[in-house]
């Protein structure tokens, strides 16, 4: 189970594991274990904002990507979110319990929600733009932070 | 003619401001007003929030459908926290996964597919109504 960093905005809590990178969008990269592999996926603050998931759409096992290509679209009860890979590769798993439970990325972005599996084509090179959790925690804060104002 | 014999109360979410809310609100007018109008009671969740003592009372005696906008429940924990037994939870993220072209725009007016997907839950819960009655807590949702 990874430990978390937390911020509470009005009634919302907002977690960050500590265990994995992030984009500043809130795409988490998570290194797998023993492997070259890398698993991807919604940061808390995300899901959050964007609301409950009707329909996860990641692209097939196969598909070659550059890092900031599109390679998931998330439908909400409030927008249309296009995800963007980060880091190139190529995607060699995607988590089918999505198509039927995608509601697992709103209860748990951090672990059953998951997206899909990418070999990385340049990990060294793709991980030096990738934020640290208590790097992307301040980023996060600043977005929550926005659109508190914007209510 | 309408084969439920018990009364059922349908409380639909207040979601203001999002489409799914207003989908569970039209679903709730569909189903109280044109589908099951003598075996129906619509409840405001509102007045539930308020305490109103007509709306507690009907809560209190009466099985009820829940229609919630979003998974937030928020129908549903309301009905519980009146004292009220929730004979059925809908949601209506739950049908529109199985509508997906039935998808929901606009808040004060919605669009036809918001329309068509309020008809399509209205229906489904009318049809649950069928013959037996309410659905017992448990059963598979709409």
């Amino acid at each position: 189970m990874p430990q978390y960093l937390e911020m509470t905005a009005d009634k919302f809590t907002f977690r960050v594991a500590t265990d994995r990178l992030y984009t500043a969008q809130g795409v988490w990269i998570l290194p797998e274990p023993g492997s070259t592999r890398v698993r991807v996926g919604l940061a808390d603050y995300l899901q959050q904002h964007n609301g409950d998931v009707a329909f996860a759409n990641v692209k097939p096992v196969g598909t070659k990507l550059a890092a900031g290509n599109q390679f998931a679209e998330i439908e909400t009860i409030k927008a249309m979110v296009d995800l963007h890979a980060p880091v190139g590769g190529t995607i060699v798993e995607v988590n089918g319990a999505l198509d039927t439970a995608p509601e697992a990325i709103n209860q748990a972005p951090y672990e059953a929600g998951w997206l899909a599996l990418i070999e990385p084509a340049a990990w060294d090179a793709d991980r030096s733009k990738l934020l640290g959790p208590a790097a992307y925690f301040p980023v996060m804060q600043a977005q929550v932070q926005e659109e508190l104002k914007n209510l | 003619m309408n084969p439920c014999k018990e009364v059922v109360v349908v409380v639909p979410c207040s979601g203001i401001g999002k489409p799914f809310g207003t989908v569970s609100r039209e679903a709730a007018y569909d189903l109280c007003e044109e589908l099951r109008p003598e075996s129906t009671r619509l409840v405001a969740m509102a007045k539930l929030v308020l305490g109103e003592p007509g709306a507690r009372d009907l809560v209190a005696k009466h099985p009820a459908v829940t229609i919630d906008g979003c998974k937030q429940m928020c129908a549903a924990k309301m009905v519980k926290q009146s004292g009220g037994k929730v004979a059925h939870e809908v949601a209506v993220l739950d049908v529109f996964r199985r509508h997906k072209e039935l998808k929901p725009e606009g808040i004060a007016e919605l669009n036809e597919g918001g329309r068509k997907l309020a008809r399509v839950l209205a229906e489904e819960v009318a049809e649950s109504l069928n013959a037996t009655g309410p659905p017992v807590k448990g059963a598979s949702h709409v």
